[in-house]
């Protein structure tokens, strides 16, 4: 018999160098998939008295309280993220201010691997495997919203800006490609500048 | 590529951001009437679809945003989306009237009745 032992799913990887960006993977945290109904006020009540904190509605937003933080995923739909040795203790106080609503609440912090991304090329980098206008004043400090990224379903968390903190959400099994695509794309040599100051070509 | 506009979540995004989900507006017989489905009305559920020239009405989904369903009014030859609009609703009653072909055909008693999808 051997206990069961918690692994990540880039455990091992070493730190990569010569990137544009710092990339690493965010071990530490925990994750509960809460789905119930935004208009149902008993709900968002019961949510707010467990988590201290207001249920974002708004689409691609996140609230955050303390060291709870909510992104919001859909209509119906939220992922509370919480220290990876709190999310027992936070999944029990949810449940219990949520019996009897017609809600779920569930621990999914294996489901996904964060990785960081630190750095002011990381929109850019970004950029290159999504369709999105990371540069536009949409993607402000506390944006969180789901896309294709890399031909990978993943989910965009912009922690905080100036310099950039991207936090950047892979289901657990595409980690390895996700983390081999960000090194092969994110080295000082790819670097892409066509959103920088062009220089004016001689006439 | 089309630029897709998410009726529930407001988010714009390439069409590999969206799942096409076929002709709008099909209601399956047998959710009606179980015990008197003819043959000629379930292959028309299963198969028979129109192949309009001109504004079309589709299914779509958020696929990689909000993950829900929505309803759009395209154009299939300049594939411009005239409009979105909710999962269980039917269309703005100006593009159901300006429908041509089969579509106009199916809209016919709807703008006659007003009724839900």
């Amino acid at each position: 018999m051997s206990d069961a032992q918690f692994e990540t799913a880039l455990q091992g990887r070493e730190t990569p160098t010569g990137l544009t960006v710092d990339i690493r993977e965010m071990t530490t945290r925990g994750m509960i998939d809460l789905r119930g109904l935004a208009d149902d006020t008993a709900f968002m009540a019961a949510v707010k008295q467990a988590l201290n904190l207001d249920l974002p509605t708004a689409p691609r937003t996140s609230a955050a309280w303390g060291e709870i933080q909510a992104l919001w995923l859909s209509t119906d739909q939220w992922l509370i993220l919480c220290p990876r040795t709190k999310t027992e203790e936070l999944l029990t106080a949810l449940r219990q201010a949520l019996a009897g609503i017609h809600s779920l609440a569930v621990d999914v912090s294996d489901m996904r691997t964060i990785i960081r991304l630190e750095g002011d090329q990381a929109r850019s980098l970004l950029l290159k495997g999504s369709s999105l206008d990371l540069l536009s004043a949409d993607y402000e400090a506390g944006t969180a919203r789901r896309l294709r990224f890399a031909e990978i379903a993943a989910l965009l968390h912009i922690v905080s800006t100036k310099p950039d903190v991207i936090d950047l959400y892979v289901f657990r099994s595409y980690a390895d490609y996700a983390w081999d695509w960000l090194i092969a794309n994110g080295r000082t040599v790819a670097d892409v500048r066509q959103f920088g100051k062009q220089a004016v070509p001689a006439t | 590529m089309l630029i897709v506009h998410c009726h529930v979540c407001g988010a714009e995004g390439d069409e590999t951001d969206f799942h096409y989900g076929g002709q709008a507006h099909i209601a399956r017989p047998a959710t009606r009437d179980p015990a008197n489905v003819s043959d000629a009305e379930q292959r028309d559920y299963l198969f028979m679809r129109h192949n309009a020239k001109g504004l079309h009405f589709e299914r779509w989904r958020c696929d990689r945003g909000c993950g829900k369903w929505f309803h759009a009014a395209r154009d299939t030859v300049t594939m411009e989306f005239k409009a979105t609009y909710g999962i269980s609703e039917l269309p703005p009653r100006a593009l159901m009237e300006a429908a041509t072909g089969e579509w106009a055909v199916f809209f016919k008693d709807r703008l006659a009745k007003g009724s839900e999808a």
